[in-house]
């Protein structure tokens, strides 16, 4: 196997190792809280989920087995949560009463960004992107996230959605088909392979 | 002729073995459908690499991360230092009480099997004799015995 540097430093944490733990929260806080973000689609809210992963990392920690990467061990506590959080509806329900009644045209509304032009188009495509997600199924919306956005590969996602590396290919598949047809304006037309 | 379905997928991300991605550039070539699909779907993968960056944690992030570690480890402490109070001297007394229980039922049972073992011993004239320190009336009796067990 791979060495894995975070797992050596998780295993120090054990060993009552804390500064292991401040690394490893360095190390992962930036991906954690984009990761949320895909999910409640507010920094705030994102943040406080992130620090809620770590949290329950470090209370998790002492059940760590290295046979599992760090990595999927993480992406599994932050899926769960994240999946509740959903569950729980509350903030589903406010982020629906905010973007239903808001056009989803890819030159909508303005947001930041290098020029106002490009900025409205960002903030209009993130709407359609969140407005997509919400759409999913849940396992199929956890592998799109941590497939596109995170980068993780179908063999690490299986791991963190303790499925079957096929079964990871057919919601992938089936999540970027439904990302073709929600996002199809937002399409660059002269996409083509040559 | 069957198309690639979720090969498709797979074939952009890089993730087919080097002879299924052969088959499947082998079958783009010839399938107007799937050179379609393909098309559309690298469509989506452009608009979704698009999409403005995820926000960077805000600079107060870490901190408020370990304030609220401190606060958890802070709380876990305290619930424990607030039962000594209510439970913990309490319980501490009832365990106390179910070890001397416990001592004293041990001790009980040791005396009687002691005694028992010297129940044996005391239906032994002989070791009555052995014993040495007995009463007059005992040790001639003892004798007794002695001449009774001679006779046999």
């Amino acid at each position: 196997m791979v060495p894995d540097p975070d797992a050596a430093l998780l295993l120090a944490f054990q060993r009552g190792d804390e500064s292991a733990f401040r690394t490893l929260f360095e190390r992962h806080a930036r991906s954690m809280v984009a990761f949320c973000h895909h999910f409640v689609r507010d920094q705030a809210r994102a943040e406080e989920l992130a620090q809620d992963v770590f949290l329950k990392l470090h209370q998790a920690a002492p059940r760590y087995q290295p046979s599992a990467r760090f990595q999927t061990f993480l992406y599994r506590i932050a899926s769960n949560h994240c999946l509740n959080e959903l569950r729980r509806g509350e903030h589903q329900a406010r982020r629906a009463a905010g973007a239903d009644g808001e056009p989803a045209e890819p030159d909508a509304l303005p947001g930041h960004g290098a020029t106002p032009e490009e900025a409205a188009r960002g903030a209009a495509l993130e709407r359609a992107v969140a407005r997509m997600l919400a759409g999913l199924p849940e396992k199929q919306r956890l592998a799109l996230v941590l497939c596109r956005f995170q980068g993780l590969s179908y063999e690490e996602i299986a791991g963190v959605l303790e499925t079957t590396v096929p079964a990871v290919k057919s919601l992938v598949h089936r999540a970027t088909v439904a990302a073709a047809e929600a996002l199809a304006p937002w399409a660059p037309g002269e996409e083509r392979r040559s | 002729m069957s198309h690639l379905g979720e090969n498709l997928t797979a074939f952009l991300d890089g993730a087919l073995s080097p002879a299924e991605r052969e088959e499947a550039l082998h079958h783009l070539a010839g399938c107007a459908a799937c050179r379609a699909e393909e098309a559309r779907l690298r469509g989506a993968l452009a608009a979704l690499a698009a999409l403005p960056l995820p926000p960077e944690p805000s600079p107060a992030f870490e901190q408020r991360f370990h304030a609220r570690l401190a606060r958890q480890r802070s709380e876990r402490r305290g619930w424990l230092a607030r039962l000594p109070a209510r439970w913990v001297l309490p319980a501490a007394a009832a365990c106390a009480a179910a070890v001397l229980a416990v001592g004293v039922e041990l001790r009980q049972r040791r005396e009687l099997e002691h005694a028992a073992r010297h129940l044996d011993l005391l239906e032994s004239y002989e070791a009555v004799e052995a014993a040495g320190d007995v009463p007059p009336e005992d040790a001639e009796l003892v004798a007794h015995l002695h001449e009774l067990g001679g006779e046999r």
